[in-house]
């Protein structure tokens, strides 16, 4: 469970004005909203990786901020991190990369084999045929199997939460569905938790359990993804017609 | 109308603003920069203290910045010997002993061109360097992806560079002094035919033992600040690309000024 209280953070301008959110453990959630809201700054809060200017994000009932150095490691032990741009660690190989997604307690306790036992089965996981990539540094990989990548290294320690950045972001409508389809796959088969900020409102519709629209720092809506469709909020009416006409023009494109 | 203008409300006269208002703006960026890099140093002690910090890591590190820079550090040592040497020359030449010149062309290397330079190709070849690696890194989101999955930046980064560049640093400057010198006397003998003899007879009658620990202890100096500096500087870079141009520039700039700095509070406060 995740449970965002009263979030505050301002670069110079607000950016989230007091959000409170609540994703229930084994939910599946989105988060929209319109560039420069504050989705990615909230995820980020997650793991402290922004910290905010006021408020508090507990993970089972662990505060992140209050609860001490032990706390937030043993937090970024149980939730991983998938990045808007992989984010992969340029100067290491795929096996490498993937190897760093394990705990550092965890690793302490594992063979060498162990080790490239669990990135054989996490790159497996993800669709990849480690056998040809495990070697590959991330420069020689395409956008798609970056992203793949930094997914195998979220998922390698077998996390409790998935926090999910734009995983569809740069890719064609075609690498997007096979990611959407990885995410729900991944979820399902490994019971995870998991809060996606997406642009891609079909997408989350289709995928969640639950979603949420931030609106200029705040949380304008929550709730089932039907309840989003038929909502009555001209603000959230608005974001979803200019979110399908970007759809079809993204489509357009590809044809 | 001035409801906007907080500056209009306020006692003080605006040309006193004026002249009051950019020292604020330096004052408040140099705190910045000062608060910045005493909680890293607060952390990278932390991380020696708690023995997080690998062994090969720094052994890799002292590779980079000492092994891999000794080639460059002894041709721009070896250059400032034999121009001293020749300006020495030029001067001396008909007017003092010749074997001054031995004494001349030791101190000026040991003393100063030895550290000064050799921490200014350092600057360039390695603090520029980290300063460009840890602002991509940055800017690429991979040191919130270290954050993420329970690493430390500054365990796994920022410690062992700057480890190494205390170790590296008094190492490289050893050389440096001992191609100045060799430098310095061979052009001697060359262009005013002063015998290697008399060389070091000159050498040896101004030589102070503490000249060699004054040489070390600013390499220490230079090699504590060049990574520091450079690591402070990568770790604040946002912006993008050209983020990370505009922040390794201006990292270089601090760590010049900063070396030349160090170099001039040194003679009042160990000579």
């Amino acid at each position: 469970m995740i449970e965002y209280k009263g979030v505050y953070k301002a670069f110079d301008e607000p950016v989230l004005s007091g959000v409170d959110l609540l994703v229930e453990s084994g939910e599946m959630f989105a988060l929209f909203g319109p560039s420069g809201t504050g989705k990615s700054v909230l995820l980020k809060t997650t793991l402290a990786l922004i910290v905010p200017d006021m408020g508090d994000v507990c993970i089972d009932g662990q505060s992140a901020y209050y609860g001490g150095r032990g706390t937030l490691e043993q937090i970024r032990e149980k939730v991983g991190y998938v990045f808007q741009y992989a984010a992969l660690f340029d100067s290491l190989n795929v096996f490498e990369n993937i190897r760093m997604g394990l705990p550092k307690s965890t690793l302490t306790r594992m063979t060498e084999k162990e080790v490239a036992h669990k990135a054989w089965e996490a790159l497996e996981l993800v669709n990849l045929e480690p056998r040809l990539i495990l070697s590959k540094l991330p420069d020689e990989l395409s956008g798609g199997m970056k992203k793949r990548v930094g997914i195998a290294r979220a998922i390698v320690g077998r996390p409790e939460i998935l926090l999910w950045d734009e995983p569809t972001t740069g890719l064609d409508p075609v690498n997007t569905a096979a990611v959407e389809r990885l995410i729900t796959q991944l979820s399902e088969e490994l019971q995870v938790t998991s809060l996606l900020v997406t642009h891609d409102v079909e997408g989350g519709l289709e995928m969640c359990d639950r979603v949420a629209m931030l609106e200029g720092g705040r949380l304008r809506f929550c709730g089932t993804p039907e309840e989003f469709k038929d909502s009555d909020d001209p603000v959230v009416q608005a974001f979803q017609d200019r979110a399908a006409a970007y759809a079809a023009l993204d489509v357009l494109d590809v044809r | 109308m001035n409801g906007n203008n907080p500056s209009a409300n306020t006692a003080i006269p605006l040309p006193l603003q004026a002249v009051l208002a950019p020292i604020g703006r330096v004052a408040h960026t140099v705190a910045e920069h000062a608060g910045e890099i005493a909680i890293l140093l607060w952390s990278v002690g932390r991380a020696y203290t708690e023995f997080r910090v690998s062994g090969r890591e720094i052994a890799r590190q002292v590779y980079i910045m000492g092994v891999q820079s000794i080639p460059i550090v002894m041709v721009t040592a070896g250059l400032a010997g034999i121009v001293t040497s020749q300006q020495g020359g030029y001067q001396f030449t008909g007017s003092i002993p010749l074997y001054v010149m031995g004494s001349v062309v030791t101190e000026s290397v040991v003393l100063e061109m030895g550290p000064v330079l050799t921490a200014i190709v350092l600057v360039g070849r390695v603090g520029a360097r980290i300063t460009a690696e840890l602002g991509t890194m940055k800017v690429s989101e991979q040191i919130d992806a270290l954050y993420s999955v329970g690493r430390d930046p500054v365990e796994m980064l920022a410690a062992p560079k700057i480890l190494a560049g205390i170790i590296a640093l008094p190492l490289l400057v050893g050389i440096a002094n001992l191609f100045g010198i060799l430098a310095g006397m061979y052009t001697a003998q060359l262009t005013m035919g002063l015998g290697y003899e008399s060389f070091f007879y000159g050498a040896r009658l101004f030589w102070h033992s503490w000249d060699l620990l004054y040489s070390i202890l600013k390499a220490v100096a230079f090699g504590f600040a060049i990574p520091t500096i450079a690591i402070h500087m990568g770790l604040r870079t946002g912006g993008g690309a050209a983020g990370v141009g505009l922040q390794t520039t201006q990292s270089v700039m601090f760590m010049t000024l900063t070396i030349l700095i160090i170099d001039a509070m040194f003679p009042p406060l160990f000579l």
